[in-house]
Parts: structure tokens; C-alpha cells; sequence
């Protein structure tokens, strides 16, 4: 794929005489290997013998996407030679479930090596999907639980990937789906959203510029809410403590995360927010006047020991205008204000001074 | 006639001394042009599941470049062709399978070179069938499209199938207010849009998903300031654009997240001088090609949008590049 962060100079030396020859040799080995492979998928020879050649190549090109659908329909053929699932012997379940074990621990050890590749996140799906319809419930359960400790350690090296919180949510939303005792004539519900909730805690604890922590904790809080079927104190103090908890961040107030998931915060109090991401239901004019004014009061106190913070005057510019409630006689909030921090933001960030020329423009001050 | 993807260095030197904010032009056109020759590496070879992507990459930017006839154009075709599969997909290269991506690919290179004529020449039906593909991949439960048989879904296969279809003139073979409605559903509070619905805000799937609106005349749906705001906000100090919060610059973002902006007018949300300054400092001034940040290795994906990116800032010398 493309090269990322690959310094010019390592790669600029010229090879000897002995290299050359020595990649050469490679070539012509590698070439050898997937034209065996291809030229057996061709004759239709779906066997195990196959499906290890696929191994060998894969784990060299993890990327040839071709090969990995080699790889599934030699499976395909190897899981469909046997009998129906209902009826598996212990001898062909266990078979199934060494064929599924082996793709998730070679996926595994690439995944290590190459965490962004699409067609390994995508063949480790796969592959747990064919192996559920034909796998004992408890058996499958049991493959579902361990992506979630697989994707919990990838996360644990890049906190950041989003091929990984993809995953995630793919897992979360399976182990939801699959009841956990077989055979319940009525399945009982396996929410996993204040797992995940708490889990979000723990990655933003660690490292509170991790938007996609951040991002997951807006998405999840609606449903947690619903689930819990909180009332309206209740519901009240989650954004209470949700502020709370933003506030404790503010501590770097430099850091994007922290202003994306307060301005968050904030949209759910807009009259025009949607019921799917509510947190408070039944909202007054009175109530968003009286976060609103908190939220702009504490954002001022913090202006008194970063005056060079310009997302500070952006989000008090933004929160000020969007309120209409904020306005009358009784606002906190004055012309000179917003004159005042625009001029600020414009010191602050040039880069994006024709954003605040478009700002200055539409507030016509 | 096809190109290594990898990264590596351009053959052939030139003493021209770099200068700053100086595109060079000839060495870059060089090499690209040296790509197809680069056989006796292994990289060639690994790389190989990217070679449709990477003669499209590496033809656009000889457009952009003012050198469209710097590839032989019948070769390229007939390399083109030798990739179309009877399903009416696209694979990599001959001998790999059909997928959107090289699909997409595809019948961007066919409509750069004027070539949907060659094409129905030589397959009775060619475009209709090549439609007919990519439209089959369309969930009609969800209105998403999926990569290939496998059913991977992702935003980016809804743009390209869009795309594609467009420059067929065969929208009508799929449900595109279906195709608008996953979109919606993958928007977030910031404005943005993810790999699907639930998945975080990120400039790349941005592009996409502003690039299907666009193509499906639905910019309407757009709140063209929020999405500017975070979009605007991708620019660092060094004047290159990352594509999340709290992320490092890299050339390609160049092109996802300018272009965006271009599609919401927002364009001169940004510095665009910075970030000229960026693109161009991320060259190789010795052996051409454009790297993810300066002093990197090149390859011909960056090349390509850091010169778009260049083609859209109205960089001198250039030609002009449609933001879609």
C-alpha cells in the first residue's frame, strides 16, 4: 500500500550486486507461490493442502485480497462437505471449530503486523459469521466473546484505529444478538451498552485526547439512558455528571477531543436535537438557559488563565448565537462581547481567518 | 502498460537545484513514468493488488500535470481491459478478482482517456454490463453497496459505485434516495460522517459521503457550517490537514479534506497558501514523486493527491480538477 512515515533516506541507497540477486530469488519464489495457488483454485482443488498454501502466501502479502477469497471458497467447500449443523457429530463440530480457530489466530498474528488492513478485519467477520451457522450456540457465544478481547488488545496499541471500534461495535451488536443460554423459547436481551459505557471511561481515563473514546460515549449515552429507563432526575444528573466530567478535562483546554464532545453536550439541548440522541427528554426554554448560561459562565472562568486558548472563544461565539433563549433584556452575553472575542479568535487563528471573516459577516457585528 | 503502487524512489537524475514553492513538474512526470518499469523489485510484485488504482492515480496526475500523453494511451487500455471479468467487474490485474475499488478505477481511466467507445468496440454491451455490476452490489435493505461478493460494506464502495455510475450514465439502475438515506444515517453531531452508521467522524469517509450528496444532487442535507467548522479544523500549523481531531498531517488529506470543503464552498476556510507550501515541501526534488510528509518515501497515491490537492488550490501551471 501507500508508505507512511518511511524516512527518504533509508530507502535511497543503491542495492549491491548481492542484494539484487538476493531479491530477485525472492521474486521468483513469490511469483512461483501464487501462481501454485492460483492455478489449484482454477482446478477447483479445494483442499486443506490448498488452504495452507493460502496461509504461507497471505502471511507474506496480507494484502492480495484475491487470495483471501481463495481462502474462503476452499472453507466454503471444506464446511459445506459436511453434514447439517444441527446434526454435527463431536468429531465434525470439532472440525469446524479447528478450521475457525486456525483463520483467528492467523488473522490475529496479521493483525498485530498490519492493524489498518481492511481484508483482515473483513475475513475475521466472515469467517465468525459461516462459522456460526454452523457451530453449537455456546461454541459460537464463546469465538464472539474472544473478538472482543482481540479487539480490546489492538485497541490497547492504538487507541485510535477505527477499523478496530468498527469491529467493536460489530461485536457488541453479535454478542447482543446471540442469546446467551440455547434453546430459550424467549431469548433474554444481552445489552452490553453500560459495558461499553464504562469501557469508554476507562479509554478517555487513559487518554482524554482519544476522540474515539469520546465519539462512542455520545452514541452509547442515549441507549444507556433508555435502557435504564431513567426518569427525568435521572437523566438530568447523567448530564450533570457528563459536564462534570468535561470539566475535569478542560485542564487542557488546547486539546480538540474535549471541545468536540462539550460541543456534544451542548447540541443535545438544541430544540432541533433528535429523540435517538436525547439525553433529557423533556427540556424547558428554562433549562436550556440556565446550561447554557452555567456552561458560558465556566468556559469565562477558564479564560482568565488561557487567554491563547482560541477554542475557548469559538465554542463562547458559538454557544452565545445558537441559544436564542440566551437573548432579552436579561442576556449575559452583549455585542461588545462578541466583537471582543472574535477580534481574539482572529488573533489567534489566522489560518482559518476567512471562516471568521464568513462568522463576522453573519452575526453582522 | 501498468504502474508499481509501492513506495520507493524515481529513477533518472536531474541537477536542477529545489527551490521552494517550486513544483517540479518534469521530474515527477518521470517518475510515474519509471513505475512500469520497476520489475526486478519486490515491491512490484506485492504490490500488485493495487495496479488498476495505481495507473489511474498516476494517469490523473499526468493530466493535472499538463503531460496526458506521458503513458501510451492504447497501452493502458488494453491493460484496462485485460482486467474485466464476463460479471462486468474490474479486478487489480489480470487474474485477480472483481471488486468495486478496481471497478471504480476502471471506468474513471476509460472516461480520463475518452475510451467508452474502445471499450464497446471490443465488449458489445460493455458499458451497460459494467453498470449492471455495480449496481448489483446495492443492499436494498439498507441502500449501501458492498465491495464484492463478500459483502463488505462501507461508505467508500456507496461513493464509488456513484461515481462510476455517473460517469456511465447508468444511475438509473440503482435506488439512489436509498443510497442518500445510509449516508444520512452515517452522520454525526460534529457534522461528519463515518465508515457506517455509529462509526466516528473522518475526513476521508467525509469525502465520500459528501461526494455521493453531490453526485446525487442532495447537498441539501449538508450543514454546510458545522461540517466546515471541522473540516476547517483539520489544518495544522505547519499547514497541512489531518482527517481526525488530535491526529498528524499527511499529504492525501490534502485532497479528502480540501476537496470537501471545495463541495460546500467552504474552501477558503483554510489557509491555502500553508497549505500549498505543505504539498509542495513533501516532494522528492532529486527523483520526483510526493511523499505523506516531508523527507518521506514517495509513491504514486500521495503523488496523486498531493498534486489534486495543487490542482484545487489553483496552483499555477496546473489543470483544473473537479472537486467530486
Amino acid at each position: 500500500m501507500a508508505s507512511h512515515g518511511v524516512s527518504r533516506v533509508a530507502g535511497s541507497q543503491t542495492r549491491s550486486d548481492l542484494a539484487r540477486e538476493k531479491e530477485l530469488q525472492q521474486i521468483a519464489r513469490y511469483n512461483e507461490l501464487v501462481e501454485l495457488v492460483n492455478r489449484k483454485v482454477a482446478e477447483r482443488q479445494y483442499t486443506v493442502e490448498v488452504l495452507s498454501l493460502t496461509t504461507k502466501l497471505l502471511t507474506e502479502n496480507p494484502e492480495y485480497y484475491t487470495i483471501w477469497n481463495h481462502r474462503r471458497r476452499v472453507l466454503q467447500h471444506l464446511f459445506l462437505s459436511q453434514t447439517e449443523p444441527a446434526s454435527l457429530s463431536s468429531d465434525k463440530h470439532q472440525e469446524t471449530l479447528d478450521f475457525i480457530t486456525a483463520d483467528l489466530s492467523l488473522t490475529t498474528s496479521l493483525l498485530r503486523q498490519y492493524p489498518k488492513c481492511y481484508w483482515l478485519w473483513n475475513h475475521r467477520y466472515w469467517v465468525l459469521q459461516v462459522g456460526e451457522a454452523r457451530l453449537q450456540a455456546v461454541a459460537a457465544r464463546k469465538l464472539w466473546q474472544g473478538e472482543l478481547q482481540l479487539v480490546t488488545m489492538m485497541l490497547g496499541a492504538d487507541s485510535r484505529n477505527f477499523h478496530a471500534w468498527s469491529y467493536r461495535r460489530f461485536v457488541v451488536g453479535e454478542l447482543e444478538r446471540i442469546p446467551a443460554q440455547p434453546n430459550e423459547v424467549v431469548p433474554s436481551k444481552q445489552s452490553m451498552v453500560e459495558a461499553e459505557f464504562a469501557y469508554t471511561t476507562k479509554m478517555i481515563k487513559a487518554n482524554l485526547s482519544n476522540f474515539s473514546a469520546w465519539h462512542n460515549r455520545s452514541k452509547l449515552i442515549p441507549k444507556l439512558l433508555d435502557e435504564r429507563e431513567s426518569d427525568d432526575v435521572a437523566r438530568r444528573r447523567m448530564l450533570d455528571d457528563e459536564f462534570a466530567l468535561i470539566h475535569e478535562a478542560f485542564l487542557d483546554p488546547f486539546d480538540q477531543s474535549i471541545w468536540y464532545y462539550h460541543q456534544f453536550l451542548m447540541s443535545t439541548l438544541s430544540s432541533r436535537n433528535s429523540r435517538e440522541s436525547a439525553i433529557i427528554l423533556d427540556l424547558t426554554d428554562t433549562d436550556r438557559k440556565r446550561y447554557c448560561e452555567q456552561e458560558i459562565n465556566f468556559i469565562k472562568d477558564i479564560l482568565e488563565d488561557e487567554e491563547d486558548c482560541k477554542w475557548i472563544y469559538e465554542v463562547l461565539i458559538q454557544y452565545s448565537t445558537s441559544f436564542p433563549s440566551l437573548n432579552g433584556n436579561e442576556s449575559i452575553i452583549t455585542a461588545d462581547d462578541l466583537r471582543e472575542w472574535l477580534s481574539k479568535l482572529r488573533g489567534l487563528d489566522p489560518l482559518r481567518h476567512g471562516r471568521w471573516a464568513d462568522l463576522e459577516y453573519t452575526l453582522g457585528l | 502498460m501498468s504502474l508499481v503502487s509501492g513506495p520507493g524512489r524515481g529513477g533518472g537524475s536531474d541537477s536542477a537545484l529545489p527551490q521552494e514553492l517550486q513544483l517540479f513538474v518534469d521530474k515527477h512526470v518521470r517518475y510515474i513514468q519509471s513505475l512500469d518499469k520497476r520489475k526486478d523489485e519486490l515491491e512490484y510484485w506485492l504490490t500488485e493488488h493495487l495496479r488498476l488504482n495505481g495507473l489511474y492515480w498516476g494517469l490523473t496526475a499526468l493530466h493535472l500535470l499538463g503531460h496526458p500523453d506521458a503513458l501510451p494511451r492504447n497501452e493502458v487500455v488494453d491493460f484496462v481491459l485485460s482486467c474485466l471479468h464476463d460479471s462486468g467487474g474490474f479486478g487489480a490485474a489480470p487474474g485477480h478478482d472483481a471488486h468495486m475499488l478496481y471497478t471504480v478505477s476502471a471506468v474513471q481511466i476509460l472516461a480520463t482517456l475518452d475510451a467508452f467507445g474502445d471499450l464497446e468496440a471490443r465488449v458489445e454491451g460493455g458499458r451497460r454490463k459494467i453498470a449492471q455490476f455495480i449496481a448489483d452490489l446495492q443492499n436494498p435493505d439498507t441502500g449501501t453497496f458492498a465491495g464484492d461478493e463478500w459483502a463488505e460494506y462501507d461508505t467508500r464502495f456507496l461513493y464509488g459505485a456513484l461515481n462510476a455510475l455517473s460517469l456511465l450514465g447508468h444511475m438509473d439502475l440503482v435506488d439512489v434516495d436509498k443510497a442518500v438515506e445510509h449516508v444520512q444515517a452515517c452522520a454525526n453531531f460534529d457534522g461528519g460522517y463515518g465508515t457506517g452508521p455509529g462509526a466516528e467522524s473522518h475526513a476521508g469517509q467525509i469525502f465520500t459521503c459528501i461526494g455521493a450528496l453531490s453526485i446525487a444532487g442532495r447537498l441539501d442535507l449538508v450543514d454546510r457550517d458545522k461540517l466546515g467548522g471541522w473540516l476547517s479544523e483539520r489544518q495544522l500549523k505547519n499547514g497541512g490537514l489531518n482527517g481526525r481531531p488530535e491526529k498528524k498531517e499527511d499529504v492525501c488529506y490534502s485532497w479528502w479534506v480540501a476537496s470537501s470543503l471545495a463541495m460546500i464552498d467552504r474552501l477558503h476556510w483554510i489557509d491555502q497558501g500553508k497549505l500549498t507550501a505543505f504539498i509542495l515541501s513533501t516532494q522528492d526534488p532529486e527523483l520526483g514523486g510526493l511523499a505523506d510528509r516531508p523527507g518521506d518515501m514517495v509513491d504514486v497515491f500521495h503523488t496523486h493527491f498531493g498534486i489534486a490537492g495543487l490542482s484545487l488550490l489553483k496552483f499555477p501551471g496546473l489543470a483544473e480538477i473537479d472537486p467530486i
